[in-house]
């Protein structure tokens, strides 16, 4: 497991109420492997709050994901949807718990507000 | 496209031509399709080395169809000792019974030969072969044949089985047979596509709807829907016709999307089958009054997708509801930005739009509560990100130049918007269209904040917001000298000044200024714009038209229908009733099934609607279109908890009665007559 993936999950419970805000609520899984070992995350959700554990639990969905993928991930150097379509990343169960949970992946590094770059451009703004 | 047969079931559909028969196709796609992937390419029979030729097809179902065929060219002398019927079936996947019939008083032998293929190209790679990156293999077994493909762990297959005994090679099977004198041979082949997801599972399996299902199940889905749509008695054979056709059109383009196990409804075949922002929306409004249960996954599915991050690949923003999910390969490996793909600045005002109208229609306050949350991120987005330039105005631009959309409104082809001498505007740019539709939205929004989110202080600045926008727009977006609306505003800040069909969507936001509502009627029913069928595009004196191109000219029923909505809602009955009426009369040309787009010709100089080159059939706002016709000529307007009924029917039309019309009223009854017979009567 990297370094970031363990902040990342750190911060789950303080960004909840921000990230979480429909009614969605259920146990997510992320199962992490390397091809030798698997760790096991369970992040328990619902609106405005994620707690976090670890272990082999049974969940309403549960997520397969490389380590090396999540990493990129929590870093936003990928996109879980597209992961999932080239089946390098799979899911089993409740979807909405994996559209709820995908909100906590943040912009790719580096990348600008858009209005900023369009404002440069234009000669007509207020 | 008009020789070729379609059938469907949701987004699998297969292509063919008279015969039956699929071959490789470079700029069409023809062949067996599912979830964006080609599962067969080549699908063609040969009796004694020889091609057949068709005598019918029977395709009046969606999701079968049967071919009767005879060995030999049509020039020939038609010797027709042997017949052979090909019956087919997609229900997730496809069957087919092959049978040759010997009508001869002798034994006669045969080799029957299907040649199969597939080359497991993604709906994007159609127009643009590249060579794929992943390999193919095709492996012969016991009367089954195994094709593959796989690109690291993307892994599709196609199985193709066969219930008569067969030689099997890699390209296909052969069947050596003798039939009796007055006999028959048969083999059904069954043809399986997986696609392969966690630990090697099909994922499809999984599903409970996406499954094969038997033509009896499809069948008795089909009749379920029908029944619970009101019940159409008219006077008027297109009508009557039409209105038949889009209710069994609407349910074969429902399909069970893979990833989220939610049933959406298909934008249109053979490009568009998957999950559209814009094109279901417009849909749901369309058919809201008929079919509301269409409404519910279709809105949940948009606001579990909606942006939550900045992506320049996708032009994904927070709060942004998508413009096109795919599920192919071109998108898992991010060749293609559809996973999903947000280009487009409609989609989220009309998110919001259509969650209010639902809730006027079926009172259902529990999805109203549930999506609070989708709705108000939708709504700061307009004002955020969607204001690019800070004006107070959406705009847009997209942020990836290679494979993102440059116009991101409905009107989405490169041509599309344009000033009037033909000149292209600078980016970002900011039609019309947009702007009403943010108008409704912060309209809509602000009822429902009052109503339902108990907030009576965002209701309030909603409302505002909105009045400021209305003036705002009808200061900057007015041309005085010509009488209508702009078709956008280019960086600058300058007028677009093409005379356009956008000018119809302002009517129905409800932006227009009721002082001007008048002028942009008779421009919209005036020669320019108006073919005698229906709005065009583009009016027929601007730089760019062309009466067959995409958007610069031709002529959508989906947009006449949200015109007609718009002129009713400014209380222009009559011109509402023509447009209801060209559409009408042209549907009769095309067996009740309106087509994406026709040709911009005038009315007289063709007599009938030249469908455009490649356009969908079916196609979901177009298969909305008679149905949103129903309501406006019929002026059903939910009230309260009361339905209105405030008929007005095309001259010649005669009678309209719908029956059952389902909403929180529980059902009820309307029915219109023309105006010569006797005024209109409500219920």
């Amino acid at each position: 497991m990297t370094k970031a993936t363990e902040q990342f999950f750190a911060t789950l419970p303080a960004r909840a109420p921000e990230v979480l805000r429909a009614p969605v609520a259920g146990t997510l899984r992320i199962d992490l492997s390397d091809g030798h070992c698997t760790d096991h995350w369970l992040v328990r959700m619902r609106p405005g709050a994620a707690e976090v554990d670890r272990g082999p639990e049974p969940s309403d969905a549960t997520w397969y994901c490389g380590t090396e993928l999540f990493d990129r991930l929590v870093t936003g150097r990928a996109q879980t949807i597209a992961a999932v379509l080239r089946n390098e990343s799979t899911f089993r169960g409740n979807v909405v718990l994996l559209l709820a949970f995908r909100r906590f992946f943040p912009s790719a590094p580096s990348t600008r507000d858009p209005r900023e770059v369009a404002r440069e451009h234009a000669r007509w703004t207020r | 496209m008009k020789d070729l047969v379609s059938i469907l079931d949701g987004n699998t559909f297969l292509v063919s031509d008279q015969r039956g028969d699929v071959e490789p196709s470079l700029d069409f796609p023809t062949g067996l399709f599912s979830f964006d992937t080609r599962f067969l390419s080549t699908w063609l029979l040969l009796i004694d080395g020889q091609r057949l030729h068709a005598l019918s097809v029977d395709d009046a179902a969606c999701h079968r169809t049967r071919y009767f065929l005879v060995p030999g060219e049509a020039t020939h002398f038609l010797d027709t000792k042997v017949s052979v019927i090909r019956s087919r079936m997609v229900s997730g996947d496809l069957s087919e019974d092959l049978t040759v019939l010997n009508h001869s008083g002798q034994e006669m032998s045969f080799t029957v030969r299907m040649e199969m293929a597939s080359d497991f190209a993604d709906i994007f790679e159609i127009k643009d072969i590249k060579s794929k990156k992943g390999h193919n293999t095709a492996t012969p077994g016991e009367n089954s044949l195994r094709l593959t493909y796989r690109r690291d762990a993307f892994h599709r297959e196609t199985t193709i089985h066969s219930s008569a005994d067969a030689q099997v090679d890699r390209r296909g099977m052969t069947f050596q047979i003798r039939i009796g004198p007055h006999g028959e041979w048969t083999t059904r082949l069954t043809v399986t596509t997986v696609i392969y997801g966690a630990r090697g599972q099909n994922v499809r399996a999984l599903l409970p709807f996406a499954g094969s299902r038997t033509s009896a199940a499809i069948e008795s889905e089909h009749a379920d829907f029908v029944d619970q749509a009101p019940k159409l008695s008219c006077d008027c054979q297109p009508l009557a016709g039409a209105y038949r056709r889009s209710l069994a059109d609407l349910e074969s383009l429902r399909y069970e999307s893979i990833a989220l196990g939610a049933r959406l409804m298909a934008a249109g075949l053979p490009w568009f089958m998957t999950l559209f922002g814009r094109d279901s929306i417009f849909t749901s409004l369309q058919v809201l009054p008929f079919v509301p249960e269409l409404i519910p996954p279709t809105l949940t599915m948009l606001a579990g997708l909606q942006g939550h991050r900045v992506d320049d690949f996708r032009d994904e923003e927070p709060g942004k509801i998508l413009h096109e999910l795919r599920y192919g390969e071109t998108a898992g490996f991010e060749e293609q930005p559809h996973s999903p793909y947000y280009g487009a600045a409609d989609s989220t005002p009309l998110f919001v739009i259509l969650l209010d109208e639902y809730e006027r229609w079926t009172g259902d306050a529990e999805l109203i509560k549930q999506l609070e949350f989708a709705a108000r991120a939708a709504l700061t987005w307009i004002d955020t990100y969607g204001d690019l330039l800070g004006t107070g105005y959406v705009w847009y631009q997209t942020r990836n130049p290679a494979t993102g959309l440059e116009n991101q409104c409905w009107k989405d082809s490169w041509d599309a918007i344009c000033y009037a001498d033909g000149r292209l505007p600078s980016f970002p740019r900011a039609t019309c269209e947009l702007q009403g539709y943010a108008y409704d939205a912060k309209m809509r929004g602000a009822r429902l904040a009052r109503q339902y989110w108990n907030d009576p202080v965002y209701a309030d600045r909603l409302e505002r917001e909105a009045a400021e926008l209305k003036e705002r727009f009808n200061r900057d977006f007015w041309l005085p000298d010509k009488g209508y609306y702009a078709l956008a505003l280019d960086s600058d800040g300058s007028q677009v000044d093409a005379l356009s069909s956008n000018i119809g969507h302002l009517l129905w936001s409800g932006i227009v200024d009721e002082s001007r509502a008048r002028q942009v009627a008779d421009h919209l029913l005036g020669p320019q714009l108006f073919s005698g069928w229906g709005v065009r595009t583009l009016a027929d004196d601007q730089g760019r038209y062309n009466p067959i191109g995409y958007h610069v000219g031709t002529v959508w029923p989906f947009d006449n229908s949200i015109i007609a909505w718009g002129l009713w809602k400014y209380g222009l009955r009559e011109e509402a009733s023509r447009i209801c009426d060209g559409m009408l009369q042209a549907s009769q040309y095309f067996s009740g099934r309106l087509p994406e787009a026709f040709a911009g010709y005038e009315r007289d100089l063709t007599d009938f609607p030249v469908e455009y080159p490649t356009a969908c059939s079916p196609q979901a706002w177009s298969a909305g279109t008679p149905l949103l016709l129903l309501r406006v000529m019929l002026g059903l307007e939910p009230k309260g908890e009361h339905l209105i009924i405030d008929p007005h029917v095309p001259p010649g039309l005669g009678r309209v009665e719908l029956l059952d019309i389902p909403g929180r009223w529980g059902r009820v009854d309307a029915l219109g007559r023309s105006r010569e017979e006797e005024p209109g009567l409500a219920e």
